[in-house]
């Protein structure tokens, strides 16, 4: 998986470098973003309220 | 033989013992006639590996150290007798075709899978543990400087205060908490609120002289992202009945952090547009016996619940579903608020730190209330643990 991205990423080895740097960034910004607050409410972690 | 891609070659194959898997190899990657050697080689390595499952290509192991004309490899393991590819290109044609082998991609991939979920895993504790306090404070903060702005521009439209309320010249009210200036039950509130907007801030002195959070309304996760948020079908500050408010323990900008540190009497601030209210934790449980013959600091007004009131303790914990908590008589399941009712504050958060098993109560009940006025903190603020 990582190989073939690797291999599809044009350019030198700085070039593909910066981009593979870029694609982790978009991706961790993805999951703080959008993910991760879409999956919290649905886990047992922390609410602090009373409910009925 | 000495052709140096060929035990490069062999590498890709060893230890395999798989012929169909050669055969997907020399499909996938059709080779030269030179190169056909590699099959030879391949078998030495198959032979070589100490590994009973490939003992049937023994036959051809003999054929190979014949045919490299050494009689190490068999003493060796495969790696040693593998000299590595001279060239990148030889490396990158070798990585290709071992890339293209359905058996290995599908393997290289799941590894890769397990790996990324274990990252994402981890992502998602320093989410929990450390993002979503960055975006709670920056909510809080917004909610603060929004409050702060809707009370100025208030103080500014409103009418001159009740002179009922403002007693001295100057502005400056001097009470007791003994003595308020204006008992509560006479006060009117002055604000509105609207869900997720902040309309009050809360002081615990003894977390220290910086701990202050807007109160918004309402207790859905949106509003606690920003803050401790009122339980919008309970009372309001300084009302009788139950002023009632839930709030994160760990994350989120965790305003109830310490909530487990805090001991009877120790005072919990609220200031509203115009007042300021003094609630105190009631006594705890294994306080209750020896209440009456312990001297307490900072306890007047305080006092071992009776009635019924019985029961109701400093802090209690419950379940999730213990909603009575934050109504009017705690324990009581009714909302309505009866008549010559005691002013109550309750926080709410989760317990233990973590879980969402069980719920962390206090009960704190109202000894003191100010005016607001320009430059006048309420004494109760020194009470800096």
């Amino acid at each position: 998986m990582y190989g073939w991205i690797w291999r599809h990423l044009p350019g030198p080895f700085a070039a593909r470098f910066l981009q593979a740097a870029l694609l982790i960034l978009v991706v961790v910004a993805l999951l703080m973003f959008v993910v991760f607050p879409w999956v919290e409410p649905l886990l047992p972690i922390d609410s602090g309220g009373v409910t009925n | 033989m000495n052709d140096p891609s060929v035990p490069e070659h062999e590498k890709d194959s060893a230890g395999s013992d798989s012929t169909e898997y050669d055969a997907a190899r020399a499909e996938a990657a059709p080779e030269p006639a030179s190169q056909a050697p590699d099959d030879t080689a391949s078998q030495v390595a198959d032979g070589a590996v100490p590994d009973g499952n490939v003992i049937h290509d023994g036959s051809e192991v003999a054929d190979g150290r014949a045919a490299i004309g050494g009689g190490d490899a068999g003493d060796s393991s495969p790696e040693m007798v593998r000299p590595e590819a001279h060239t990148r290109a030889e490396r990158r044609t070798v990585a290709r075709r071992s890339e293209r082998d359905p058996v290995r991609a599908t393997i290289r991939g799941l590894g890769q899978l397990l790996i990324t979920a274990g990252l994402v895993v981890l992502l998602f504790v320093a989410y929990e543990l450390w993002v979503t306090n960055l975006f709670g404070e920056a909510k809080q903060a917004q909610a603060t400087s929004k409050l702060d702005q809707l009370w100025a521009q208030e103080s500014d439209t409103v009418s001159a205060p009740d002179p009922s309320v403002i007693t001295q010249p100057g502005g400056v009210v001097v009470s007791t908490a003994a003595a308020p200036t204006l008992a509560p039950g006479e006060r009117t509130r002055q604000y509105n609120t609207t869900e997720g907007v902040g309309f009050a801030k809360i002081y615990i002195p003894s977390f220290g002289a910086d701990f202050m959070f807007t109160i918004v309304e309402g207790t859905n996760q949106h509003d606690l992202y920003a803050g401790p948020g009122h339980y919008d079908k309970t009372q309001y500050p300084g009302e009788e009945g139950n002023f009632a408010l839930a709030g994160h323990r760990v994350n989120k900008g965790a305003p109830f952090d310490d909530l487990g540190l805090l001991q009877s009497c120790d005072a919990i601030v609220i200031e509203t547009q115009s007042e300021w209210y003094v609630y105190r934790m009631l006594p705890q449980k294994d306080e209750v016996a020896t209440w009456a013959d312990t001297a307490h600091a900072h306890c007047a007004g305080v006092s071992v619940q009776t009635g019924k009131y019985k029961g109701v303790y400093g802090q209690e914990i419950t379940t999730p579903a213990d909603i009575a908590q934050v109504y009017p008589v705690p324990h009581v399941d009714n909302t309505v608020v009866p008549a010559g009712a005691e002013r109550l504050i309750t926080l709410t958060t989760c317990h233990p730190k973590f879980s969402d098993r069980q719920r962390m109560i206090i009960h704190g009940v109202l000894t003191a209330s100010y005016p607001k006025a320009d430059g006048f903190v309420p004494p109760e603020m020194q009470e800096v643990g």
